[in-house]
C-alpha cells in the first residue's frame, strides 16, 4: 500500500520522537520476554509451555528471568508516566492522549458507518477511539501486572498487611490479565498495525518516526489513525 | 550323595538282626586278631592289591555290628580260610557283593528305583558293586532303621531338636527348625540342600562366622538365587546402601521375611508394619497415632497406606533425597486420587489436582521434567512444600477431624520453615484444596467469574470490529 521512504520527503510528517520509537522497542521486547515466560508458567501443561521452559534452563530460571523482565517493565512504567505527567504540567504536551467523552461518540459512530448506517467514519483526533483504548488497556493493565506481580513475587510482605486470600485472587487476576493483554495486542494491535488492508504489511511509523501524509489523510477518512 | 545314604537305609531289611547286641564275640575277635593290624594286604595278578584290614571301631558302629564275620563271608570259618584266586580287585568286590543278597533279597532291592536301574545294568553286562556305594565294613547305622523319605527328613533328624551353633564372637544361635513353620511356608516344596546349598547328606560343611549377623547377611545372599528380581531391587534402596557401608544392622531379605517361616507379607498388611517396627519402633509409635495408622491398628482398615505402601518395600528410597520428596504428591495421589476409596469417607479426590494446580505443586512438576530432561540442569534452590509438608508424615492427621481452621493455625509453624517471617494471615494464601466458591474465597471467585465473562466478550468484540472494518473497506471499494 504505502511507502512513505519511497515518496517524497517532505510528504512524509513527523510523529513520533527517537525516544518514543525507543520506549515502543523497550516495550516489544520486555512485552515478548514477559509473555513467554509468564503464558508459559499460566499453561505449565502445554507441550509449547514445557518446551519454552525446559529450553530457558528450568523453572527457576524463567522465573528469574520473568522478576527481571517485570523489574525493567515497572521502570518502564513509570518513568513512561512521570514523563508525561511531567510534560503535560510543565510542558503543555498535547492531551490528546486522555479519553474523552467523544470517544464514546466515536465508537458509536463508527459501527454505525461499518453497518452503513453513517456515510463518513468518525473523524477522531490525533488518535483514535481504538488506539486510546489499547493504549490505556496496557497502562493500566500493566499497572494492575505491576501490583499483583509484586504480590506474587512477594506473598510473605503482602500477607503482613493483607488477608492472605489476596495472593490466590492476585494469582487470578495477575494471570488472566495477562491472557486478557497478550489477546489485545495479539489480535487487535497486530491487526490494526499489520493486516489491516490499510497499511498491510506493516505501518512502519512507529519505527521510522514519519508517517506519510496520505496515510494521515486516508487514516482521517476512515476513521482511523495509523501508529 | 544323598541318594546313598538314603538306599543304604533303604536297603537294609526290617528282618535283619542289626541291633540286637553285638555279635559273638569270640569268632569277630578271632578274625581280627589278624584283620585288627594294619599292613597285610591282599595282592592280585594285575598288581593291584587290598588291605586286609577291618577297623574294629568302625564296624562296631555299623549296621552289621551284630553280624558275625562268617556271616557275610561264608567261604570262611574258623578252620578253613581259602585262598582264593582273583584276577583283580573288581572282580573280588563283585563276588563279595553277591553275598549282600543272600539277606537282601533281590525284589526288595529292585523296589527302588535306582536298585531297579543298577540291576538292568548288571543284566546288560555291567559290573555292580554294592560296596561301592554303601562300603562294607562301615555300613553305618542311619536313625535306628527309620527311612529317609525325603532330604527334609534326613535333615531333620538333627535339626528338629535343639541345637546350637557358636561364633567367634561368642554368640550362639539355635538351628533347630520349626517343622510346622517350614511346612505352612511358601517354601514348602523347596529342599533344604536348595537353600542351604554345599550341604547335604554327605557333605558338612562346617563354617565358622564371626557373629551371627555376619551369618544371616551370608543367608540372605541364599535368595539372590531365584528372587533375583527383589534381590536387584532391594540393591537399590537404602538398606543395601546402609550396607554396603558397613552398617550391618540394616536388614536383608530373611530379617523382614523370616528363614523357614518366609512369607511374602504382602497381604499381611498387620505384619508389615510390625516387621517395619521392629527396627523403626519410634516412627511406628507416631503412625500408630496418626489417621492412616489408627485405622490400620484399632479396624485392620484395608484401605489405608502401610509402611510399604508409601516407602515401597525393596527399593525403599532414601525419604529425606530430594527424589523421594518429589514422588510424594504422586505416592498420595495413588488414594487420593482414587474416587472408590475416597468415596467410602467422604474425602474430595481434587486435593491432588488442587495441589498440582498451585505454585508449588507446578514447580514440583517442573523439577521432575527437567530431571527427566536429562540435560542435569536439575538443581533446585529449595525443597518444594508436598503433602507432607503441610499435613505430616507418619503424624498425618484428619483434617476434618481437627478443624479446618484449627489445622490451618497450626500451618503458620510449617510454613514458616520455607517462608521466613511468614504472619498468621500468609496459611490463608492457601485456599485449602477448594474450588474458589463464594463462601470460601470470595475475592477468589469474584475475580475469576469477572474475566470469566470479560475475556470472551473482549475478543468477540475485538473480532467483531475487525470484521466489520474489513466488510466495510470492501464495501467501499
Amino acid at each position: 500500500m504505502m511507502s512513505p521512504e519511497m515518496s517524497d520527503e517532505r510528504e512524509n510528517i513527523r510523529r513520533f520522537s527517537v525516544y518514543r520509537i525507543i520506549e515502543h522497542l523497550a516495550l516489544i521486547l520486555l512485552f515478548v520476554v514477559l509473555a513467554a515466560t509468564g503464558l508459559s508458567q499460566k499453561f505449565y501443561t502445554l507441550g509449547i509451555s514445557q518446551s519454552i521452559i525446559l529450553a530457558l534452563g528450568g523453572i527457576d530460571t524463567t522465573r528469574v528471568l520473568h522478576h527481571l523482565a517485570a523489574v525493567l517493565f515497572t521502570v518502564l512504567t513509570f518513568q513512561h508516566i512521570l514523563v508525561n505527567v511531567i510534560g503535560i504540567i510543565f510542558e503543555q504536551w498535547d492531551t490528546s492522549m486522555l479519553v474523552s467523552f467523544k470517544d464514546a461518540q466515536d465508537a458509536v459512530h463508527n459501527v454505525r458507518y461499518y453497518l452503513g448506517m453513517a456515510e463518513q467514519p468518525a473523524r477522531g483526533g490525533r488518535y483514535s477511539y481504538k488506539e486510546k483504548f489499547i493504549y490505556w488497556l496496557i497502562l493500566l493493565g500493566g499497572i494492575q501486572q505491576i501490583l499483583t506481580g509484586f504480590i506474587l513475587w512477594f506473598p510473605v510482605v503482602t500477607t503482613k498487611y493483607l488477608p492472605g486470600q489476596f495472593i490466590p485472587a492476585a494469582k487470578v487476576v495477575h494471570t488472566n490479565e495477562a491472557m486478557l493483554i497478550f489477546l489485545l495486542v495479539g489480535i487487535w494491535h497486530i491487526y490494526d498495525s499489520m493486516f489491516s488492508p490499510e497499511v498491510f504489511p506493516l505501518n512502519k511509523s512507529i519505527f521510522t518516526g514519519y508517517a506519510h501524509k496520505s496515510q494521515i489523510e486516508q487514516a482521517n477518512n476512515s476513521g482511523k489513525h495509523t501508529g | 550323595m544323598i541318594g546313598v545314604v538314603l538306599i543304604v537305609s533303604l536297603a537294609l531289611p526290617a528282618s535283619s538282626s542289626y541291633g540286637q547286641g553285638i555279635a559273638d564275640d569270640q569268632e569277630n575277635k578271632r578274625c581280627l586278631k589278624c584283620h585288627g593290624e594294619h599292613g597285610s594286604v591282599k595282592k592280585f595278578p594285575d598288581g593291584d592289591f587290598i588291605s586286609t584290614y577291618v577297623d574294629a571301631n568302625t564296624l562296631a558302629l555299623s549296621v552289621h555290628r551284630s553280624l558275625q564275620c562268617t556271616a557275610c563271608h561264608k567261604e570262611f570259618t574258623d578252620q578253613r580260610h581259602p585262598d582264593r584266586a582273583f584276577r583283580n580287585k573288581l572282580q573280588f568286590r563283585i563276588k563279595e557283593s553277591h553275598g549282600c543278597r543272600d539277606c537282601h533279597a533281590v525284589e526288595t532291592l529292585k523296589s527302588r528305583a535306582i536298585h531297579e536301574a543298577l540291576f538292568k545294568k548288571e543284566g546288560a553286562g555291567e559290573a555292580v558293586v554294592c560296596t561301592n556305594c554303601h562300603s562294607a565294613h562301615a555300613v553305618t547305622h542311619i536313625a535306628g532303621g527309620n527311612v529317609s523319605k525325603s532330604e527334609e527328613q534326613y535333615c531333620l533328624r538333627c535339626h528338629a531338636s535343639e541345637k546350637h551353633m557358636t561364633f567367634k564372637s561368642g554368640e550362639t544361635l539355635s538351628v533347630r527348625v520349626k517343622v510346622a513353620e517350614l511346612r505352612e511356608s511358601p517354601h514348602k516344596n523347596v529342599g533344604c540342600s536348595d537353600c542351604h546349598f554345599g550341604f547335604s547328606a554327605d557333605d558338612h560343611p562346617r563354617m565358622r562366622f564371626r557373629s551371627e549377623r555376619q551369618y544371616r547377611l551370608s543367608l540372605s545372599e541364599i535368595c539372590r538365587r531365584c528372587h533375583y528380581d527383589m534381590y536387584s531391587k532391594a540393591s537399590e534402596g537404602i538398606h543395601y546402601a546402609m550396607l554396603s557401608v558397613g552398617k550391618l544392622e540394616a536388614p536383608t531379605c530373611i530379617d523382614c521375611h523370616g528363614g523357614h517361616a518366609v512369607s511374602s507379607l504382602g497381604s499381611n498388611r498387620l505384619g508389615i508394619v510390625q516387621k517395619c517396627k521392629t527396627c523403626h519402633s519410634k516412627v511406628y509409635e507416631v503412625y500408630a497415632q496418626s489417621v492412616h495408622g489408627g485405622a490400620l491398628l484399632k479396624e485392620n482398615n484395608k484401605d489405608v497406606p502401610t509402611c510399604i505402601d508409601c516407602h515401597t518395600s525393596h527399593s525403599i528410597k532414601d525419604a529425606s533425597s530430594s527424589d523421594f520428596r518429589e514422588t510424594l504428591p504422586g505416592t498420595c495421589s495413588k488414594c487420593h486420587s482414587n474416587e472408590t476409596i475416597m468415596g467410602k469417607y467422604g474425602l474430595s479426590t481434587d486435593v491432588v489436582k488442587t495441589y498440582l494446580a498451585d505454585f508449588h505443586g507446578v514447580t514440583i512438576g517442573f523439577y521432575r521434567n527437567e530431571q527427566n530432561d536429562g540435560q542435569k540442569r536439575y538443581q533446585p534452590d529449595r525443597p518444594m512444600a508436598v503433602c507432607t509438608d503441610c499435613h505430616g508424615t507418619h503424624d498425618i492427621a484428619s483434617v476434618s477431624g481437627i478443624g479446618v481452621q484449627t489445622f490451618k493455625k497450626t500451618l503458620q509453624k510449617r510454613c514458616l520453615q520455607c517462608h521466613s517471617n511468614a504472619s498468621e494471615n500468609f496459611p490463608d494464601a492457601w485456599i485449602s484444596h477448594y474450588k474458589p466458591s463464594f463462601t470460601n474465597a470470595p475475592l477468589v471467585f469474584i475475580a475469576e467469574q469477572f474475566f470469566r465473562i470479560m475475556m470472551p466478550l473482549m475478543v468477540i468484540g475485538l473480532l467483531f470490529q475487525i470484521f466489520l472494518h474489513i466488510w466495510r473497506y470492501l464495501v467501499n471499494r
